[in-house]
């Protein structure tokens, strides 16, 4: 196993879970609801992408760029259908919870009908080149979604902390009766959560299908991986998510080298369930205080 | 003279539980006036309606002439930040604080207007200068704090906004006599220009001779000194009301 190629692996998968997970992380501790369709969210965006390519340009900025607004607009969907109209209703975990499984099985169902049940791929934004630096090869694709989910990430991260939007958010997270008492709106709020973190799954969908095709269903494993990399690093942390999204991604690149690839799924749900076995309240359960 | 606060006819509760029963207040421009009551009779409940808090409520409450009230069966706090964007600070008990936040960070949140956001470093300062413990403690997570430390930082957040009305609920409320009293020091230094406040209080000591007027709340009614009075008293010119 060459550990340079591990690494690699391991920061590309890692930087691509981190931007699903810390979605589902912030809609969590934010708005209380588990997003169960930000695999459909990642899916959509998907597509998006392979219109923009199609009809517009296949420039890696347009691609990207389409991926993302349609990963925002997917989130403001979803915030639409299934936080504003329940939020302050009664059981509101549950059924938002159902309702987010209602968009992505119709959402699936609508692609599929729309766009058919042939796969497609999106064109190589990044080219097929290597850089060489020293001994070492990094093919364009990985370094380039790394570089992109690391801007993606630092920008939203500097934005929730220096925007008074970001405060909002933050506030919200930790207590959202007193977000409500220094002038926050938990609508407006939640909508913004809601398309910054659609917009993340949005770049996660365009980085990931430089590797895998996009189908209507597309989603479903990042959705699974984002909610291992989520529930392992504690829910509503950014410092866990980060991390749980390096160790998911290294689980994922040594098993995959060293057992096959059939046998990740496996390994990243023993690692999860021997973590939460020891800390019930994920990685960042001591680091920072988390929704409960 | 203007009514910054007025209620009237108001009735709110918990679901089946009715806490407040048509009560009427009128606050005017000026005044500090405490209300006293024992635990359960509904002092915070009056100043959640008031925010928009409570499970329901019925009446009318007005802020500054502009209509907050009225009939409400459901979504506790869904109008909340409205009402404190039209000029209402609460400081709750519990504090309702963000613990894993700093102090810079509450004060910071505090300033939810444009204008305000831009004023913040000043606005910052100047709320310092009433609470100068927390200078020091500008970069520290609230949920790291003292219970008095965490009563400021959620008295200072009220302050960093231009309300027209500032509701205190219960500011001695866990804290040892000495750092109370200088918190009521604190909140009577407090410049309410034309606004007013209201200050929700179990122990009367701490507000007898300070405030303009005492009002007692009991089983839900106020009692005694609920209508405006012609002028404001100050304390100055009335040490002992009640």
């Amino acid at each position: 196993m060459d550990p340079y190629y591990l690494a690699l692996t391991t920061i590309t998968l890692a930087s691509i879970y981190g931007l699903l997970a810390l979605g589902i992380s912030i809609i969590w501790s934010s708005l209380g609801m588990i997003n169960m369709a930000q695999g459909f969210t990642f899916a959509v965006s998907g597509y998006g992408a392979w219109l923009a390519a199609q009809n517009i340009s296949t420039n890696g900025f347009v691609v990207v760029a389409a991926g993302v607004i349609t990963g925002a607009l997917a989130g403001a969907l979803i915030g639409g259908i299934a936080f504003i109209p329940l939020y302050d209703k009664p059981n509101f975990p549950l059924r938002s919870l159902i309702a987010t499984l209602a968009i992505s099985l119709m959402g699936g169902q609508c692609l599929l009908w729309v766009f058919g049940p042939r796969v497609k791929a999106l064109p190589k934004i990044f080219g097929f080149g290597n850089y060489h630096i020293g001994s070492a090869v990094a093919s364009h694709d990985k370094v380039g979604s790394i570089v992109c989910s690391a801007i993606l990430l630092l920008m939203t991260l500097a934005w929730m902390k220096r925007s008074r939007r970001g405060l909002e958010i933050r506030a919200m997270m930790q207590n959202p009766e007193g977000a409500a008492l220094v002038g926050v709106g938990l609508r407006s709020t939640a909508m913004a959560v809601m398309m910054v973190t659609g917009a993340m799954a949005g770049l996660a969908a365009v980085l990931l299908s430089q590797n895998y095709f996009i189908s209507p269903f597309a989603g479903t494993t990042p959705l699974v991986k984002g909610m291992v990399v989520a529930l392992a690093g504690g829910l509503g942390s950014v410092a866990g998510a980060l991390i749980a999204a390096i160790l998911i991604g290294f689980i994922e690149s040594v098993t995959a080298v060293g057992l096959g690839g059939q046998y990740v799924l496996i390994t990243q749900f023993l690692f999860i369930i021997a973590v939460l076995l020891v800390r019930p309240r994920g990685i960042a359960g001591m680091i920072e205080h988390a929704r409960e | 003279m203007t009514d910054i606060l007025r209620v009237a006819d108001l009735s709110a509760g918990y679901g089946p539980l009715g806490v407040l029963h048509n009560v009427d207040l009128t606050v005017r421009a000026g005044e500090r006036v405490g209300i006293i009551g024992l635990n359960g009779h509904g002092k915070s409940t009056l100043l959640k309606a008031i925010a928009g808090l409570t499970g329901w409520q019925s009446g009318s409450i007005k802020l500054d002439g502009a209509e907050i009230g009225g009939t409400r069966s459901q979504g506790p706090g869904r109008y909340t930040h409205k009402i404190v964007r039209m000029g209402l600070a609460l400081m709750p008990q519990g504090d309702a604080l963000f613990h894993g936040l700093t102090v810079a960070d509450h004060l910071d949140s505090g300033a939810y207007t444009p204008r305000a956001w831009r004023e913040r470093k000043q606005r910052r300062e100047r709320v310092l200068g009433i609470f100068p413990p927390l200078e020091k403690l500008l970069g520290q997570p609230v949920g790291r704090l003292s219970g008095g430390e965490r009563r400021m930082v959620g008295l200072a957040r009220g302050l960093m906004d231009d309300a027209k009305l500032l509701l205190v609920d219960e500011p001695s409320l866990g804290l040892a006599p000495k750092i109370s009293k200088g918190l009521i020091e604190a909140l009577m230094q407090i410049d309410i220009k034309n606004g007013a406040m209201v200050i929700a209080e179990q122990n009367l000591s701490l507000l007898e001779g300070k405030v303009s007027r005492l009002i007692g709340l009991h089983a839900g009614k106020l009692k005694g000194g609920a209508a405006a009075p012609e002028t404001v008293l100050t304390p100055h010119t009335h040490h002992h009301h009640h």
